[in-house]
């Protein structure tokens, strides 16, 4: 691994914007994520920068359990991101569906069937604390030496 | 001018503000003790009563797995809500939760399960699917056949003259077995969930 | 009829200033927006759908995953429908209790509202001061629930668990220290010039128009309209409650009105300590047949659950009507209409407190 590279991962690894899309759920996982920028947990102190804009963000945490209305708009979104990137999906809804996983629900789980997620936070909903301790263990395995690995 | 940029230049590289600057961090949060988390075994042996599983209400949040010492419950994440439902409905007190336990045996509260039976008349066809698939009654009449005839009367529900007949609701464990196998959607089990309060003598809050 | 438009913009469905994906297309002449229209539809879930034929344990969890912002609200007034029907009494003790955790969750909320109201208007500071407020009484609901969100506390005939002496302490401290700093981010916002430029005089919504559009909640008495279902309440009345009114009509008074609420919730929450009887908190009772309709003030405005049960207590048939439909309908139709500048649009959308998650379900 070349210094370039080094210096590269070190940056990259403090500074990470971060961009949430709400596919359908309760909204308790959406304001736990919006928690996370209080000066209690402080997110922006680890360099990961919250602002909802796919084409410049790093990480997209999904929430939600993929409802029908947003089967023509998930996969463009993710592919405006650009490379590296990784997803995370938070709370129950993206991993199994939670409580809305019956017969009859118009929702579509799990999130993974539709773009690949790097991280899963179990929990309905998770804990702050918990959210950000997932982001902070995806951004080393994802952007650790990314152009070695595109080799 | 000059005095005034090498003051900040003093005053921007002294160690003390950048350790400060680069790696001052708050101090890590830690979880609170009333937080209800996932459910954890407290050690206590499972009696098998199934009622965490009865009134969860996620599906497919927790299972009763037999393993080589005894009956487990096991919790998936993914799935769990971290409700505490099955905390307070144990009979046992297997599984702990926050300070769910602690309440529940200081206040005297508990959730009673009852199961009730209910089966259409006009969809039953008789067919004995509910019986002949019913763990309850297998267990009691390991004879019983597969259309749900039985000469026993401890089992549950059994088919008479092309129409089942329930006979003891009580033994039900609400596994609602029968209702998955029901090709009509006759029959259904109503899972009744009371909570009561029963305050201790002298203390009762 | 032809009208020119120069510009149709649209916002959303993922924007920075939207917690939920909604979209707004606005149609602009210049930098005015002379008619804006809300796309909804990212959201539906079909909860109502999957609450037929299931028990109250279950429902009540789906019933706070309508919305996640204001749940305890959502089972309490799904609850009280379902004691309605069956005739349960609740013990006096969870009465207040439940208004307890109601009126936490209330401030909560109020405070999240605003929070994005300011950080809408970038005014970070004062959203930040905010959201800080909001975590101290997140950790009273932790503390007297058990969890931060979705906290499923009340279940027919009471309320899941006591208060003991120890956490009444401790909510007591922090509502004396919560209304100490909210006294001085209500001060800053009622005198920062940038923050009146931005607000006094924006997305009006007369009373009239606030009327005709059935607006509910906060926008409606920003509006003058004196309306509020916890006039209602037993508990409420018991307390002796007077709700929040302001005449101002735009963004600014609908802010102010939620601050309102926020101090009358800690009155409220005290009044309860103060009153709060001895006794038992679960009555029990099983849930049996009926039919009715139940309506709550939600931090939105008016929620109503109806429903019809069978004998053995499950909901057949459940319809909820959420309040933020009729505000955002309002919002779209009236506010928006005649802002001077598309960056209003958002402030004002956010100022109607919109929660997409419980207008779609």
């Amino acid at each position: 691994m070349s210094i370039l590279q080094t210096i590269k991962d070190k940056v990259r690894s403090r500074s990470i914007h971060v961009s949430y899309v709400d596919l359908g759920s309760c909204n308790g996982c959406d304001i736990e994520v919006l928690a996370c920028l209080a000066p209690r947990y402080d997110i922006e102190q680890y360099g990961i920068y919250v602002h909802n804009n796919p084409r410049e963000a790093d990480v997209l945490i999904v929430i939600g359990a993929y409802t029908p209305g947003w089967q023509e708009k998930l996969t463009p979104l993710w592919e405006k991101i650009p490379d590296p990137k990784a997803a995370i999906a938070v709370g129950n809804c993206p991993i199994s569906g939670c409580c809305f996983n019956r017969r009859g629900a118009y929702i579509d789980p799990p999130v993974s069937k539709h773009i690949p997620v790097a991280a899963e936070v179990p929990g309905c909903p998770p804990r702050p604390t918990e959210i950000l301790a997932a982001i902070l263990s995806v951004r080393d395995a994802v952007f650790a030496n990314w152009e070695g690995r595109q080799r | 001018m000059a005095a005034s940029i090498i003051w900040y230049l003093r005053e921007f590289f002294r160690p003390g503000w950048l350790k400060k600057f680069l790696f001052a961090k708050t101090a890590p949060l830690t979880t609170p003790p009333y937080f209800r988390d996932f459910p954890e075994p407290t050690g206590k042996p499972c009696q098998h009563a199934l009622f965490c599983m009865m009134v969860c209400p996620a599906p497919g949040a927790i299972d009763v797995v037999m393993e080589e010492d005894g009956w487990r419950p096991r919790i998936h994440k993914g799935h769990c809500i971290r409700c505490g439902l099955c905390v307070e409905a144990c009979p046992n007190g297997v599984l702990r939760s926050g300070r769910i336990l602690e309440t529940r045996k200081a206040e005297g509260t508990a959730f009673i399960v009852t199961f009730r039976i209910s089966i259409d008349p006009d969809l039953c066809t008789g067919c004995g699917n509910c019986a002949t698939s019913c763990p309850v009654n297998k267990q009691l009449d390991p004879q019983i056949g597969a259309g749900g005839h039985s000469s026993n009367d401890e089992v549950i529900m059994r088919v008479l003259d092309g129409d089942v007949h329930v006979l003891h609701e009580e033994k039900c464990t609400g596994c609602k077995t029968c209702e998955v196998s029901c090709p009509t959607r006759a029959i259904q089990i109503a899972r009744i969930l009371e909570g009561t309060q029963q305050p201790q003598k002298g203390g009762g809050q | 009829m032809k009208h020119t438009v120069d510009v149709n913009i649209p916002l959303g469905p993922v924007h920075p200033c939207f917690k939920e994906p909604a979209r707004v297309k606005c149609e602009t002449k210049g930098e005015r927006i002379i008619a804006a229209e809300v796309e909804l539809g990212y959201m539906k879930k079909g909860i109502e759908r999957i609450m037929k034929g299931r028990p109250w344990q279950e429902v009540m969890f789906l019933a706070e995953r309508v919305c996640g912002i204001c749940s305890v609200i959502h089972n309490m007034v799904f609850i009280e429908a379902i004691e309605q029907v069956s005739g349960i009494a609740v013990p006096p003790r969870a009465a207040y209790l439940r208004v307890v955790a109601n009126e936490l969750d209330r401030m909560q909320s109020h405070l999240l509202a605003n929070f994005s109201y300011c950080y809408t208007i970038e005014h970070e500071t004062l959203g930040m001061y905010l959201l800080d407020l909001r975590e101290k009484v997140m950790d009273v609901i932790e503390r007297l629930t058990g969890a931060r969100v979705t906290c499923a506390y009340i279940i027919p005939g009471g309320v899941r668990f006591d208060i003991g002496a120890q956490d009444e302490a401790f909510l007591r401290e922090s509502l004396a220290r919560i209304e100490d700093d909210l006294t001085r981010y209500t001060g800053m916002f009622e005198s920062g010039p940038m923050i009146a430029l931005r607000s006094r005089g924006i997305g009006i919504l007369t009373k009239e128009a606030a009327m005709q559009a059935h607006a509910v909640g906060p926008t409606a008495r920003a509006s003058g309209i004196s309306v509020d279902r916890r006039t209602e309440h037993p508990t409420y009345r018991q307390l002796g409650f007077e709700p929040v009114v302001r005449t101002e009509c735009d963004n600014y008074a609908r802010i102010m009105v939620r601050f309102g609420e926020v101090f009358q919730s800690i009155r409220l929450i005290r009044a309860c300590l103060d009153n709060l009887p001895e006794g038992v908190i679960r009555g029990g009772g099983t849930c049996t047949a009926g039919e009715t309709r139940y309506s709550g003030e939600a931090p939105r405005g008016e929620l109503t659950y109806i429903i019809r049960t069978d004998d053995y207590g499950r909901v057949i048939d459940i319809q909820i009507q959420t309040p933020s439909i009729m505000n955002i309908e309002a919002c779209c139709h009236v506010m928006i209409i005649g802002v001077d500048s598309v960056a209003d649009v958002t402030s004002t959308f956010v100022s109607a407190d919109p929660c997409i998650a419980c207008t779609e379900r």
